[in-house]
């Protein structure tokens, strides 16, 4: 945990009241954010987030399996988050344990949409292989390397750019197999096909100290935290989930203020992590020299 | 079309589509979709306890016991303020399908979180307040009553609180937004809203929402999630009152 000093909290304090925070941004800027992808050769898709000095990293495994009987039509999507040791001290030996549930269950509420499939970031039917039989099982890891406030925007923003480095090989399913056996199925090793992430949303944290709000805090600001409000946007405006995480009780206009402020700031978020993934995977394909040409 | 595997997946089956068919669907068990179940609520459920409480919304059946405050363990780093420990459990025999309740393993986050803004924390410093939940039978809108039964059962057992918390959820199907979905509505909702609120302060305490909405739907939602807190925040209080006026 943050040990700060009276001194300390009343600078941050001070300064996000006058919108001249301890790193010289403004309440609604967000740190640099550094994006590589493919960073995790044995995934098929792999992504490291950096926000400042919050590191995370995502990685996209995809396994043949069986859909579920209530859902036939759909593959499915596991999100687990690991908080790592090395990040803090307080994650050792199921420390962090607590956490990580959070996190997961925050992001798979944004990411995965309602029961009925409605408004999910993951089109789940894409993942469809044979209807009943077999599917693509998504298997996304999200690992906390290193932790200064944030961790579930960065997440979100990491596990968007795994998605898009994300190559699901091209699976042919073996015919004239009897409708009550399993069929056969042939997984290409050249043939792979893209991820659409273009529906994936991104999470925006407003942090609220004292009586304004703020995004993309350090641990630092969230020491100083009266409540927080995790919401998840899309590419068209539309909110896709939406998590109160702890602290005291906010008024309903409140909250839906801060639901179109982080609307308001998605604007910004959205094409600039589009533009940082797109050069992250250019990046990425160059890195890999003309012997692999995927 | 797999065959289905059981007696109880087909059931869920066969009503999964039907709301989507047309505009005017009636809901399973007649309401109207801005009608709540009725309400069923008592304190003392559990002897043992230092409170306890039993709610039932229709077919959703949930006990809750507090405990304490007991002695913070050993273990833990000193706290000057009081902690909250949050337990949601199902029954094993809560869902039609054995091993489904396991799907809700962040309730009990959940239910920390709508707590720990309405209790008063530093009333009991360096010591723990137990919250255990059980549901018995999970008849939809489980997290919501829960919720609601875990305050009356800490002013049960006499834990400060700035205000009782109640809750409930929406669920959005198609067009429509029906309030405080039984089960087979949830699984095929298109999203959900669950608000947890003190009514008499007017202060949301927890607040989720799923699948994608636009402000002005959320607005909607919210404003019919809170009337219904609102409601059931005074029967939870005629309850506590009774509860009272019985025992001396």
């Amino acid at each position: 945990m943050v040990g700060l000093s009276a001194g300390e909290k009343n600078f941050i304090r001070g300064g996000i009241e006058q919108d001249l925070r301890a790193d010289g941004r403004q309440r609604q800027d967000f740190r640099p954010i550094l994006i590589e992808t493919g960073v995790i050769p044995q995934a098929n898709g792999s992504a490291r987030v950096r926000f400042g000095a919050t590191d995370v990293i995502a990685s996209v495994k995809a396994e043949l399996g069986k859909p579920n009987p209530l859902q036939p039509g759909r593959g499915k999507v596991a999100i687990y988050v690991d908080c790592s040791p090395t990040a803090a001290p307080a994650f050792e030996r199921g420390g962090g344990e607590e956490l990580s549930t959070e996190l997961s269950a925050a992001l798979q509420k944004c990411l995965l949409g309602g029961k009925s499939g409605a408004g999910a970031g993951i089109d789940l039917s894409s993942l469809m292989v044979l209807e009943g039989k077999v599917c693509w099982d998504l298997y996304i890891d999200g690992l906390v390397v290193s932790s200064d406030g944030n961790l579930l925007d960065a997440l979100a923003a990491a596990i968007k750019a795994a998605l898009t480095n994300t190559g699901i090989p091209k699976v042919d399913v073996g015919v004239g197999a009897s409708p009550d056996e399993q069929p056969e199925v042939n997984i290409s090793d050249e043939e792979f096909l893209q991820f659409d992430t273009s529906a994936v949303p991104v999470i925006i944290t407003l942090t609220k100290v004292g009586r304004e709000y703020i995004v993309d805090a350090t641990s630092d600001e969230e020491s100083q935290m009266s409540s927080a409000v995790s919401v998840s946007v899309n590419s068209h405006g539309k909110v896709c989930g939406l998590i109160k995480r702890g602290g005291a009780g906010l008024d309903a206009s409140v909250i839906l203020d801060m639901v179109s402020a982080a609307r308001h700031v998605s604007q910004k978020l959205i094409p600039l992590l589009d533009s940082e993934i797109d050069a992250a995977e250019a990046a990425s394909l160059a890195g890999q020299g003309s012997d692999v040409d995927p | 079309m797999a065959s289905p595997a059981s007696y109880a997946l087909r059931r869920h089956q066969q009503q999964r589509r039907r709301p989507l068919q047309d505009d005017n669907w009636v809901r399973s068990d007649g309401r109207g979709f801005h009608q709540c179940r009725p309400a069923f609520l008592r304190t003392g459920a559990a002897r043992a306890a230092s409170g306890s409480a039993y709610a039932e919304f229709g077919s959703t059946k949930v006990i809750v016991s507090v405990f304490g405050p007991r002695e913070s363990k050993k273990a833990m780093k000193y706290s000057g303020i009081g902690r909250l420990n949050c337990n949601v459990n199902f029954a094993t025999f809560s869902t039609a399908t054995r091993g489904q309740e396991s799907d809700h393993k962040d309730f009990s986050s959940m239910l920390h979180k709508a707590l720990e803004g309405a209790v008063l924390l530093e009333s009991f410093p360096k010591t723990t307040v137990d919250v255990f939940a059980l549901v018995l039978e999970s008849g939809g809108s489980d997290l919501p009553a829960v919720i609601s039964c875990a305050s009356l059962a800490l002013a049960d057992a006499g834990i400060m609180m700035y205000d009782l918390v109640a809750s409930a959820s929406v669920s959005c199907i198609g067009n429509s937004l029906i309030i405080d979905p039984a089960a087979e509505e949830e699984d095929c909702q298109d999203g959900s809203l669950t608000v947890a609120f003190m009514p008499s302060r007017r202060e949301i305490t927890q607040l989720t929402l799923t699948g994608e909405w636009s402000t002005g739907r959320i607005h909607e939602a919210t404003e019919l999630c809170l009337d219904a807190c609102s409601k059931l925040g005074e029967i939870m209080r005629t309850c506590l009152k009774q509860a009272v006026s019985s025992s001396t």
